[in-house]
């Protein structure tokens, strides 16, 4: 809320400077967004009288003027400006002097004439109509009356005030007016709050005479009240109150739409004025506007109306968006001689749905929507009528119209000062506890250590003794606060397992050179595309986001393979010739449309590439994860439709899927532009989270030595090698202790449709020596099994 | 028989030093110590001496023999340690080369801040919990105390699923999570994911990452909030940095209050970093609403607590003095690489 600092004197004693109450408001829980001084940047500029016009030779538009700035001697500047004339006081911009856009003024020649300044026109000042009269001319800034030459052109133009726009909470409506925020002030500054006039004088009559007014929906609409004044004065509002208007970022433009929105920044409560001969039927009825009714709102904009939007209507027609924006019909005019003053409290969620909906955004209906005091309505009303009746602005008749139930009363908080303080762990004085809630309008008594506060209706949001604790603190001020070390039982901190088990598979998969990522939750739907997943994949059940930033954003994600390759694509078209990336995130699955939370699973994706990495690096990797889980793993063809079909596996942990893996099909690569062979995994955590890894027990060292044989045979060139390790482990039995594969070979020697694979076996026993007769009994079996699947030994 | 022996002996010597390798070491051995060698094949001689010559001469040639073999191994030794001095010297490697690499990978800075918050809560009794992403609105707003009408729901644009679920705008809503499931004492801390409705530019992210803490216990006061977090100023921002509360407001906590350190830059001077003004915000907190208390069955009038919301990417992105919030999620290597 910006408000202008002068303003602000007229309510309160401050008695320190800008920068210091910039200082201590924060500290009672207004945050200062910004302060602008005015007339800051300017330097050097000072009220000067023109003493003598002379036309330049060279130019028909320059004239030379022959200036007195207070100086023994004139000073002749040059200007362009055709407004003024001889005798007249202006704004001059010395030589080295500076404006507040930056300008630096420096003496120069126009046109080969010397200037030594420049005279300077209200925008040129930073200045507008409402700041000084004369200010929005085209042309240089004719002062008012007869400044002494020389004198600071600030003092002049009186440009001595501070804009300060202070953050106000959610929680403090009432704080979001002049009132509200010169009453914070005044007792954080313990000085006096005056409170302005709010008494003016009726003409007779009675307001039932001229009008009807009704509530439809009091659900809406908890009080509405409602005031004539005839014969109303239009004129253009006086400068102070221009003036605040301005610096809090309206615009004036007249008397009786001023008075409205001056009470508005004032009080906080928002009020509209109808030109009363507009009103159909002499009625004014609050109620829902019906299907099909249309409203054109004062800016000129033409709306459709629904069932649920308030409106105030009169006999016939909506006339105002009830809290928001008036009814271009009912506007008042300069001609306009009859006035119908509102002055309500509305539902604020009512109002924020309607200015959503369509889309307005005033400064009436931001503060309906952050809730307004039904107790404050009279008051504000009270004001308006005496700012009309102190501009005479016209003839308040008597009566009010006042539509409303039972006026909410005081809340009544009884507590302790213990119970207070025991939130806080500081000893607050009683007496100060006391003087600061009665200083802040929350009238309290005390009695021993029974407190029995009254809330008024305006502070809607002290509740209970939190809320007591929260308004002493902010006075009295948390520099009291010391903090104390953790009391109370001791508790041991601990991680979730799953936490714990992430954590070390993040630190072997770091320890394998990968690097950790973290990417969106949500992505592009056509995600689904590019990985060409069949239409049948539950994958591309994706949650959408109702209201989300982009396509780009709007789908939560069903896995994580396609923002691997994403980033994997920008750091390749970034020339990065490898890497080895790795992210543990969560994937979402849930019923369509979603009725409940959706399951939420947390996935492990590896993504590599480069010129060292394929399948088996990757495989590796996979194996190495899931051994740090105690997984026995088993590796089984895939039908992956991102993968290449010959590159792929599905990886099973003690026999559950876990994930598939593999190399990216070409396809899916170049749709994503990535011209290299890449390498990804998505496996699922919750699998290896479910494996209870065995606690290892050691085994003796052996005692005796090994036996190694190696094995050559020839197969089908399709079957698995995996197939022939699985027959030599089980032929070799107990005794194995190792196996290796060292060659795979296709080509000369070997029959077509045949493929040569040679392993070397490791063979100890734990009992002795192996003898030759004993390793010969195991080799013949191995040999046996290897024959079963095929295998012929190559001699 | 003497002179022969004297010129073999000094013969031998004089081979001896001037014998470059052990090879010609080796010879020289072979070629007056061996079977067939000068000094063996006197002694074979010794036998056309006389015999009272013979004991002396016998005496003489072993002497020759003994100095003979001590000036060849002698020479040996020095031989060896002179070519092992001379191997290592041509072993000698230019150290300036570059290395073998091991290729370590490393986390994600967000991960390591969040680590260290972890280590820093946890060695103070906090247990670690998770929550889900996906909310309801009665864990995100209703249990914390903002009814669907309430101006707070505007201060943080939330993105929606379906009619009340949408993602989490806070982490905040694993306290209600918590304190419907544990009774007191609790200390809890939820690191994760939240997200909101903000467009992406340097210092907004549509995700982004908190690290909520919760303790609710008899006679907790805002001294012991004042108290965890000064722990974790100085552990994050070092051991002098000063903490302030200023009055705030959430929904879900009363007294609510920003927390600033001062300025790490300035030490408290008034910087660029900190706007001049001394301090920077790092978080918001407050003591728990009796309402959210009472909502999670948990008595305001017997238990008290406080909760902390702390913003991971803000930590990061000071820590490492990241400009743009967006290099976090973009996933550059040469950027992962340098934390």
């Amino acid at each position: 809320m910006k408000v202008s600092l002068n303003h602000l004197k007229k309510y309160v004693d401050i008695n320190v400077t800008a920068e210091e109450l910039a200082e201590k408001m924060p500290l009672a829980g207004f945050e200062i967004e910004s302060m602008e001084k005015q007339g800051e940047g300017i330097k050097r500029v000072v009220a000067a009288k023109i003493l003598k016009i002379t036309p330049h030779e060279d130019s028909d538009h320059l004239q030379i003027c022959q200036t007195d700035i207070g100086e023994s001697e004139p000073v002749q500047i040059v200007t362009g400006a055709q407004n003024i004339k001889e005798g007249d006081y202006v704004p001059a911009a010395l030589n080295d002097s500076f404006l507040p856009d930056g300008t630096h003024i420096v003496s120069g020649k126009l046109r080969g004439v010397e200037s030594h300044g420049m005279l300077c026109s209200g925008e040129e000042l930073g200045l507008t109509e409402g700041d000084y009269e004369g200010a929005g001319v085209y042309g240089i800034l004719i002062l008012k009356g007869e400044p002494v030459p020389g004198t600071d052109i600030k003092e002049v133009l009186g440009l001595n005030d501070t804009i300060i726009d202070f953050s106000i909470t959610s929680n403090r409506p009432d704080a979001g007016c002049f009132l509200g925020i010169a009453k914070e002030i005044s007792v954080v500054l313990g000085t006096e709050f005056k409170s302005p006039e709010t008494s003016y004088k009726t003409v007779g009559g009675n307001i039932d005479a001229y009008i009807n007014v009704s509530v439809a929906n009091s659900d809406l609409c908890p009080r509405y009240m409602g005031r004539m004044v005839k014969n109303l004065r239009i004129a253009p509002s006086p400068l102070w109150m221009q003036r605040a208007i301005i610096a809090s970022g309206m615009r004036p433009i007249n008397n009786i739409v001023d008075i409205t929105n001056f009470v508005m920044l004032e009080t906080g409560q928002p009020m509209h004025a109808f030109n009363y001969n507009e009103l159909k039927d002499k009625k004014i009825i609050v109620r829902n506007a019906q299907e099909g009714e249309k409203i054109v709102t004062l800016d000129g904009n033409e709306f459709a109306l629904t069932p649920d939007m308030l409106v105030i209507a009169d006999g016939k027609n909506p006339s105002c968006l009830a809290g928001i924006m008036g009814g271009k019909e009912s506007e008042i005019e300069d001609d306009t001689t009859d006035l119908f003053l509102e002055c309500a409290k509305f539902r604020r969620d009512n109002i924020r749905h309607t200015a959503h909906a369509l889309g307005i955004h005033t400064e009436s209906c931001a503060r309906f929507q952050k809730g307004v005091d039904i107790n404050n309505v009279e008051y504000a009303m009270n004001r308006a009528l005496s700012l009309i009746y102190e501009l005479d602005a016209g003839d308040i008749i008597d009566g009010t119209a006042d539509v409303r139930g039972e006026l909410p009363k005081n809340r009544i908080i009884k507590t302790t000062t213990d119970k207070v303080l025991e939130l806080i762990g500081v000893d607050v004085p009683k007496d100060i506890m006391i003087s600061i809630l009665n200083k802040l309008g929350l009238e309290t008594t005390l009695d021993g250590n029974e407190m029995t506060v009254s809330v008024p209706s305006i502070r809607d949001d002290v509740e209970g003794r939190a809320d007591l604790a929260e308004e002493i603190m902010r006075i009295y001020g948390y520099s009291h606060i010391k903090g104390r070390p953790m009391r109370g039982e001791v508790t041991r901190g601990r991680k979730l397992p799953e936490r714990v088990k992430a954590d070390k598979i993040k630190s072997l998969l770091c320890a394998a050179g990968a690097r950790e990522i973290a990417t969106y939750s949500f992505i592009n739907p056509a995600a689904a595309d590019t990985l060409g997943l069949k239409e049948d994949d539950e994958r591309r059940k994706m949650i959408k986001i109702l209201n989300p930033l982009g396509d780009e954003y709007s789908a939560m994600r069903t896995q994580l393979v396609w923002s691997m390759l994403s980033v994997i694509s920008t750091n390749l078209s970034r020339k990065i010739e490898s890497a080895r990336f790795f992210e543990i995130s969560k994937r979402f699955k849930g019923e369509l449309p979603l009725k409940a939370q959706p399951h939420e699973i947390p996935v492990l994706a590896i993504g590599i590439y480069g010129e060292d990495e394929d399948f088996f690096s990757l495989k590796g990797i996979i194996e190495a994860v899931m051994k740090l889980c105690g997984a026995h793993t088993e590796y089984r063809r895939s039908d992956e439709q991102y993968l290449h079909p010959g590159r792929q596996a599905a990886v099973y942990a003690n026999n559950t899927l876990a994930g598939t893996f593999g190399e990216v099909h070409p396809a899916v690569a170049e749709k994503l532009g990535i011209e290299t062979r890449v390498y990804v995994a998505e496996i699922k955590l919750e699998v290896l989270y479910g494996i209870k890894r065995r606690k290892p027990t050691y085994k003796p060292l052996p005692k005796f030595p090994a036996v190694e044989r190696d094995f050559a045979l020839i197969v089908d060139v399709d079957t698995p090698i995996g197939d022939i390790q699985k027959a030599i482990c089980s032929g070799a039995g107990r005794l194995l202790e190792k196996i290796k594969l060292f060659d795979v070979y296709t080509g000369s020697q070997i029959p077509q449709g045949k493929k040569s694979v040679a392993f070397s076996v490791w063979l100890r026993s734990n009992e002795g020596t192996l003898s030759e007769e004993q390793t010969e009994s195991v080799c013949t079996k191995i040999i046996d099994k290897l024959t079963k699947i095929g295998g012929e030994l190559r001699k | 028989m003497r002179e022969k022996l004297e010129a073999i002996r000094r013969a031998a010597e004089n081979a001896a030093k001037e014998a470059i390798d052990e090879k010609q070491i080796e010879e020289l051995r072979v070629k007056y110590l061996g079977k067939k060698g000068e000094l063996t094949a006197l002694l074979k001689q010794m036998g056309s001496l006389t015999p009272e010559e013979r004991p002396k001469m016998g005496q003489l040639v072993n002497e020759a023999k003994g100095q003979v073999e001590k000036l060849v191994s002698e020479r040996k030794v020095k031989l060896k340690e002179k070519a092992v001095e001379l191997k290592l010297k041509a072993e000698t490697v230019d150290i300036t080369m570059p290395e073998k690499p091991v290729n370590c990978g490393g986390l994600h800075p967000l991960s390591i801040v969040t680590n260290d918050l972890i280590d820093i809560f946890q060695s103070m009794g906090f247990d670690v919990l998770d929550g889900p992403e996906v909310e309801t609105d009665h864990y995100n707003f209703e249990c914390l105390n903002v009814p669907e009408d309430h101006p707070a729901r505007d201060m943080q644009d939330t993105f929606y699923l379906a009619d009340k679920i949408l993602l989490r705008t806070q982490t905040s809503a694993a306290q209600i999570r918590t304190m419907e499931t544990r009774k007191p004492p609790i200390r809890i801390i939820c690191p994760g994911r939240v997200f909101r409705a903000d467009e992406v530019d340097a210092t907004h992210s549509p995700v982004f990452h908190q690290l909520e803490g919760l303790v609710v216990d008899k006679g907790v006061t805002m001294c012991d909030l004042m108290g965890v977090l000064e722990q974790f100023a100085h552990e994050i921002y070092g051991e002098d940095v000063n903490v302030r509360f200023r009055p705030s407001f959430f929904p879900f906590t009363e007294p609510s209050v920003e927390v600033d350190v001062s300025c790490t830059e300035c030490g408290g001077k008034g910087c660029r970093i900190c706007k001049g003004e001394g301090w920077i915000e790092i978080l918001g907190a407050g003591m728990v609403h009796p309402n959210v208390l009472r909502s999670c069955g948990i008595d305001p009038d017997v238990y008290t607590g406080f909760a902390f919301g702390i913003g991971i990417d803000r930590i990061t992105t000071t820590r490492y003095k990241i400009s743009d919030i967006r290099l976090l999620f973009e996933n550059d290597k040469r950027f992962l690489e340098q934390f």
